[in-house]
């Protein structure tokens, strides 16, 4: 019995001995528990590398119309140009080196968080994909194989592969935007995707305002939207800023200039198919059959409603001229600063403008991304 | 002199026997509790000679019997008592004498009380619906709770498919249930098993003497020192499915000469456990209560009570991540942090609770008590919290490989290139512990890296800090002995407060305190963004904060409960009937203490706010009233009543027939009216009350030492109605959804039974059955906003496949069932105890558990997807009902006590639970709200995937104990 009784509570003592070794505690915010300082890659630690560098003016040389994966040792390296913070870019991080900029297709948000403005970037290219969309280079990873797919590249937005393949350096100043020149900016267009300022921050100065904007909406964007469906595009283009006069357009501000009347004429199609205007219902425009039914009750109001049901938040581009060349100023709708108003001198004409981003190129015409809340960018004088 | 009477008339008794010739042996002795070695009154006894019962006899107040007029021979006495396990005892009455037995003691009903932690804690995760709640109330002496209660816990079985907060719970006489939530909160007193095992319980819709309750039992802790078992105890508890370690000890004095008693029980639960990473305990316990009996008619109890402490929760994922991590147990709410882990999410409580009772009893045909008890401290849960950063959470659904490929094209994913890296990751988890599990090093360095060392990630503290004052007043007046009347009458006045506060600023200095889903719509408005917009409107930024600040939101819920019940007992011979009703009215509102940038309404006097120059136009509710969030509400009033008749029949003193049939109506909670409480007053419109239809037939024999009790029953449970919020993807926006009208019926039958082998001494046969039906009988209606602008997108809505799936043609092909419990379950084992062990083992059935279901997926809207065209597959793939796999457990207990020279008392208790380590147990889960809408064909939706809870493979529990 009393051997019974003494195994037990040898048992129980073992076990509880046990317990206590193994039971770890939840951590305090005390200083001996708090990680490490993250550290920064340098060229000496960077896993794999050999010590040759190429330039992103070579990588893109890679480029021969179709996409290309990297093969081979190859490394590239550039400072952080581009930031997510306003909302602005989305997804992509640009990195410039003395050659050029180059769009990296991070698939992941709020990038600015831990890519900081003129931190220093190594990326192992080896397995990625250099392509184009609309004629802008971009590395990223091979296209999805989905039917739907338009695009060369798709995002690295798996962490083990960007783990793999970028790699956070020190943090430096930022770059300062280069200053172009008409004749350049001529020079790039025409070079078309092997032109230099592509994907490089700069400045265009002195820039007047066209008094034109171009925007696309999609109806009902849980619908078909490709350029196969224009029974749901509509295009504001080629009469004037549609009264537009924010950057950009919030969810809210789209049904602000919806209910304003502003846009009553926009039509509905696009190409060469234009069905109406806004005010107009799919039961008047379409036949019985896929396009209308898939419309379903919504055929049976006007297009200008289902844009207000449907209401997202959209890009609109600014013309302005740089001299006699078009420089389109491209603002996302989720930007922070969508909803903010251009300078209205700049907007009426009465100013001329500095303004600093991201050039990129988009079917043959040069596109400006601001990086920074406009009241930076765009310095009106 | 009342046992010189009782002595005197049995002597009187015993002369009379002994004149008529009679056989003159018997039997007498004392019943007393084995733990405490105080008598136990009202002991049930019966004496059997072979298989006949021939005597039965009752423990008299001091725990004596006495059972006379036997022939000489062997004699088997069985004693059975409440809360304690049947005990047989071998009597030989010789030579004519009457066999003094001495002390004869029963054990309490051990092994279930001491795995109460498992029952409770195991699924405290308020975010996946789950809660502290056992989900039978364990303490009656009824032969089905008792084996259910311990058997069932593990699947969390709700008898009869009842919600847990259906359940009453009382201590010292106070309804004890949550006002917001309505749930019992037994993890208020958890690691107090001693100070609280004494308990009375009823089922279903019988009455106490304590409370009317409803429909789903009612049990009474009693809690105050006297009630607190005598003497000195410790144990040592060791377990692997929760914690490593319990040590408790309590003392109680028991009632001195002085009048006095005092009790005291302190405990602590240490450690993790062999099946879940990252769930912990480090929760600590302490109770003190006296009692001071001034004379016969007046006690006096206070009692002070508290279980500080802290622990890490699990969360469920879904099948994919447990498959690719090769684990059902897999937990996405830790990672490692300097090789340590650490859990994001915490439950951190310390809610001490104070008693003051009064016990009234000036004679033995009346009592009464009066309680106040007040709850008050702090009650947090931690989660990460982050702004304009990456989503934190390991298995968000962008990370893992069903993201990027899917073998149905119209999915929209293919790339193998992805999918093999993120099948990669989660299938060598070991290799990317960052990737698998909370990558606390990058939180910590993302903060660093801001400017300003601005905090995107912090670990935030939720709060729901309830200031509850409970008073209640109860008495029980006995007329005659046919008739006794009970009643009571109470108040709660309640004032929660919902607020969050940084817990933990994760290597940053400070955090805004903005809205970053206000910021997706509005954030060329900065007024808009504020959480506190009176702030704003002050400094003319944004509140800066650091760590221990409140932040987000803030409000109280305020609840005002009052009600009076009574209830009649009448006895006619052999048939009893009882008749009783309640009355209630409850009052509740919300109270913002901040004014929140979403929704402003007015000035002080009634006028438009103007912030940053501009003149704010406020924005109004469905009844027309200016949306705002500071201040009150308007009040939702409710009266409820509730009626019960029971009738009993009692044939031959070991059989009963007795059936219970109740009416209520309940004021539907606090956390099921309001749209979206964190950030506005506005409440759902026609807030109706729910009313419950009830009743049961029962059976039950109680003699020759079997027990078996069989029960059929039906209950209707109509008006429900539930707020729930989630990021809609169709709306791109987090929305709030508003659900009313949801009925539901329950119905089915329970057998218990336990009954002597008859062939090895002392092996009994036990077993539990458990058939019902729990069913949605009704389509509700559900009402759409979207939480940034309380736009209503889908209003008063038939949620069309919520109680079935039908078809076109209008063929049901499935019913829909009220989830997260079998519908069937089944025990069957074997008990045995002699010479102070017990062996018990048992094997278990479950069968037809459901998922809990998301509206959303059983709207027209959802169904028709895209494309407006309703077909039957896409009815039966969108509104289909998951049906868990059944699953057989099997389980074992053993323990034996020990006397040491008859004064101390060393035992053990160990439970091996899922013996055949099944590991695919399904015990929870939900549907996700979301939905994939960005396919190929543009013409249906797609569910995400569901999430789920599993049970743990074989884990043991081990318990040591001394007493003296």
């Amino acid at each position: 019995m009393k051997k019974t009784i003494i195994a037990i509570f040898a048992l129980a003592a073992l076990a509880s001995c046990q317990s206590l070794k193994e039971e770890w505690q939840p951590v305090f915010t005390c200083d001996s528990n708090l990680p490490a300082d993250f550290v920064p890659y340098t060229e000496s630690n960077l896993p794999g590398f050999t010590g040759t560098w190429s330039t992103i003016k070579e990588l893109k040389a890679l480029y021969n119309g179709k996409p290309v994966e990297v093969t081979g040792n190859v490394w590239i390296k550039g400072q952080v140009i581009s930031s997510d913070k306003t909302g602005n870019i989305y997804r992509e991080l640009y990195i410039q080196d003395e050659t050029g900029g180059i769009d990296l297709k991070l698939g992941k948000s709020s990038l600015y968080s831990e890519f900081s403005l003129g931190q220093w970037v190594y990326v192992y290219c080896d397995g990625l994909t250099l392509g184009a969309y609309n004629g802008m280079p971009q590395l990223g990873l091979e296209a999805d194989k989905t039917t739907t797919n338009d695009y060369e590249t798709s995002y690295i937005d798996v962490q083990a592969i960007i783990d793999q393949h970028v790699f956070r350096g020190e943090i430096k100043d930022p770059l300062k935007p280069y200053v172009i020149t008409e004749d350049e900016l001529k020079a790039a267009i025409k070079a078309g995707f092997e032109g230099e300022l592509w994907g490089k921050l700069v400045t265009v100065e002195g820039v007047s305002y066209s008094n034109e904007v171009f925007a696309l909406f999609y109806p009902n964007s849980n619908l078909p939207h490709t350029s196969a469906n224009p029974e749901n595009r509509v295009f504001l283009s080629d009469k004037g800023t549609w009264g537009i006069d924010t950057w950009a357009c919030s969810k809210n501000k789209f049904i602000e200039y919806l209910e304003s009347g502003v846009w009553d004429s926009a039509e509905v199609g696009s190409g060469n198919t234009r069905y109406g205007s806004i005010l107009g219902k799919p039961s008047d425009y379409l036949q019985p059959g896929k396009t209308l039914d898939s419309f379903g009750a919504d055929a049976y109001i006007t297009y200008k409603e289902i844009m207000i049901k449907y209401a997202n938040s959209n890009y609109v581009s600014h013309y302005f001229k740089l001299g006699s060349t078009t420089v389109q100023v491209r603002t996302s709708g989720v930007a922070r600063f969508s909803d903010t108003k251009l300078p209205s001198k700049l907007y009426n004409g009465r100013a001329n403008a500095d303004i600093t981003g991201i050039m990129t190129l988009y079917n043959g015409s040069a596109q400006l991304s601001l990086i920074d809340d406009p009241s930076v960018s765009v310095v009106v004088y | 002199m009342t046992k010189r009477l009782i002595l005197a008339f049995a002597a009187l008794i015993g002369s009379v026997a002994l004149f008529a010739q009679e056989p003159s042996g018997g039997v007498k002795g004392t019943v007393i509790d084995r733990n405490g070695r105080q008598p136990v009154e009202k002991a049930h006894l019966v004496l059997m000679k072979g298989a006949a019962a021939i005597a039965e006899a009752q423990s008299a107040e001091d725990g004596t019997f006495q059972i006379n007029g036997l022939e000489d021979g062997m004699y088997t006495l069985v004693i059975t008592a409440p809360d304690f396990l049947e005990t047989q005892v071998q009597v030989t009455v010789n030579d004519g004498y009457v066999k003094n037995m001495f002390n004869l003691s029963l054990s309490a009903v051990q092994q279930i009380t001491e795995m109460d932690d498992d029952a409770f804690d195991a699924f405290d995760m308020d975010d996946s619906g789950y809660n502290d709640n056992p989900t039978i109330l364990f303490g009656s002496n009824d032969v089905f709770n008792n084996i259910a209660g311990y058997n069932f816990s593990s699947v969390r079985f709700n008898a009869r498919g009842y919600d847990s907060e259906t359940q009453d719970v009382y201590l010292a006489g106070v309804k004890m249930n949550d006002a917001i939530t309505g749930y019992s909160p037994f993890s208020l007193w958890s690691g107090l098993n001693e100070a609280m095992r004494s308990k009375e319980t009823v089922n279903g819709t019988e009455v106490s003497d304590y409370g009317f309750g409803g429909y789903n039992g009612l049990t009474n802790i009693f809690g105050t020192a006297s009630q607190v078992r005598k003497g000195l105890r410790g144990s040592l508890l060791t377990n692997s499915s929760l914690y490593r370690l319990r040590v408790m000890a309590s003392y109680a004095t028991g009632v001195m000469d002085n009048g006095w008693a005092f009790a005291t029980n302190v405990s602590a639960r240490l450690g993790g456990n062999d099946w879940i990473d990252g769930v912990y305990y480090r929760s600590f316990a302490y109770y003190l209560a006296a009692d001071k009996v001034i004379n016969n008619a007046h006690k006096l109890s206070f009692v002070f009570f508290a279980t500080p402490g802290q622990r890490g929760a699990q969360n469920a994922s879904t099948q994919e991540v447990y498959d690719l991590m090769g684990d059902n147990m897999y937990n996405s709410n830790w990672g490692y942090q300097n090789g340590r882990v650490r859990n994001a999410r915490v439950r951190k409580t310390n809610e001490p609770i104070a008693i003051f009772k009064y016990d009234f009893t000036p004679s033995d045909k009346f009592e009464a008590s009066f309680t106040a008890l007040y709850r008050f401290g702090t009650n947090g849960y931690t989660a990460l919290d982050w702004y304009d950063a990456q989503d934190p959470r390991p298995d968000y659904y962008r990370n893992l490989p069903s993201y990027f490929m899917d073998e149905n094209p119209d999915m929209n994913r293919n790339n193998e290139l992805k999918y093999a890296w993120a099948n990669e990751v989660w299938s060598h988890s070991k290799y990317y512990t960052n990737l698998t599990h909370v990558d606390w090093d990058r939180l910590y360095n993302v903060n660093r890296q801001q400017d300003g060392r601005r905090s995107k990630y912090v670990q935030e503290e939720r709060h729901t800090d309830q200031r509850d004052l409970n008073l209640a007043l109860n008495f029980k007046a006995r007329f005659s002995n046919a008739f006794t009347l009970t009643g009571g009458a109470s108040a709660r006045i309640n004032r929660t407060e919902y607020y969050k506060t940084i817990a933990d600023m994760l290597g940053g200095l400070y955090f805004l305190n903005i809205d970053n889903f206000a910021e997706r719509d509005f954030a060329a408005t900065p007024y808009k963004l504020q959480n506190d917009l009176d702030y704003y409107m002050k400094h003319g930024k944004a509140e800066v904060i650091t760590k221990g600040e409140k932040y987000g939101y803030d409000y109280y819920a305020q609840v005002r409960n009052f009600g009076g019940w009574l209830n009649g007992s009448f006895t006619f011979g052999n048939f009893g009937l009882t008749l009783g009703g309640r009355i209630n009215y409850e009052s509740f509102w919300r109270e913002g203490l901040v004014r929140k940038g979403l929704f402003p309404g007015l000035d002080q006097n009634g006028n438009k706010l103007v912030v940053d120059g501009v003149t704010i136009e406020p924005t109004y509710d469905p009844d027309g009233s200016v949306t705002t969030s500071l201040g009150k509400s308007q009040t939702a009033k409710f009266l409820t009543y509730a009626g019960k008749l029971g009738l009993n029949y009692v044939i031959g003193g070991t059989m009963r027939v007795y059936a219970n049939v109740g009416y209520f109506t309940e004021a539907p909670k606090f956390n099921q009216a309001f749209l979206s409480p964190r950030t506005r007053n506005t409440m759902m419109t026609n807030l109706k009350p729910e009313r419950i239809f009830s009743s049961d037939i029962n059976w039950q024999y109680s003699g020759n030492g079997i027990n078996i009790r069989a029960t059929g029953y039906y209950t209707t449970i109509n008006n429900q109605s539930k707020v729930m919020s989630a990021y809609d993807d169709v709306q791109n926006a987090f929305s709030n959804f508003a659900i009313s009208g949801i009925n539901e019926r329950h119905m089915g039958v329970e057998l218990g039974f336990k009954f002597p082998t008859y062939i090895v001494p002392n092996l009994s046969v036990q077993g539990v059955v458990a058939l019902g039906e729990y069913v949605y009988t009704s389509n509700p209606r559900m009402t759409q906003t979207l939480d940034n602008s309380a736009e209503v997108v889908m209003s008063n809505t038939y949620v069309a496949y919520w109680k079935n799936t039908q078809l076109l043609d209008g063929t049901v092909v499935q019913k829909h069932y009220v989830p997260s419990t079998p519908q069937t379950a089944i025990s069957l084992g074997l008990a045995y105890n002699y010479n102070y062990w017990f062996i018990d083992g048992d094997v278990e059935y479950f069968g037809r558990s459901y998922l809990d279901m998301n509206p959303l997926y059983r709207t027209d809207y959802a169904v028709a997807g895209l494309d407006y065209n309703v077909t039957d597959e896409e009815i039966r793939y969108m509104t289909t009902q998951e049906q868990f796999a059944p699953a057989w457990l099997v389980n074992l207990s053993i323990g034996k006590s020990w006397y040491i020279q008859r004064k101390y008392q060393l035992g053990f208790s160990l439970n091996v639970k899922n013996i055949l380590n099944n590991r695919n147990v399904k015990t929870g889960g939900y549907e996700q709200t979301r939905m994939v809408d960005n396919t190929v064909s543009k013409e249906r939706y797609y569910r995400f995937d569901s999430k789920y809870f599993y049970m743990a493979g074989t884990n043991y529990m081990l318990n040591l104990y001394f007493r003296f």
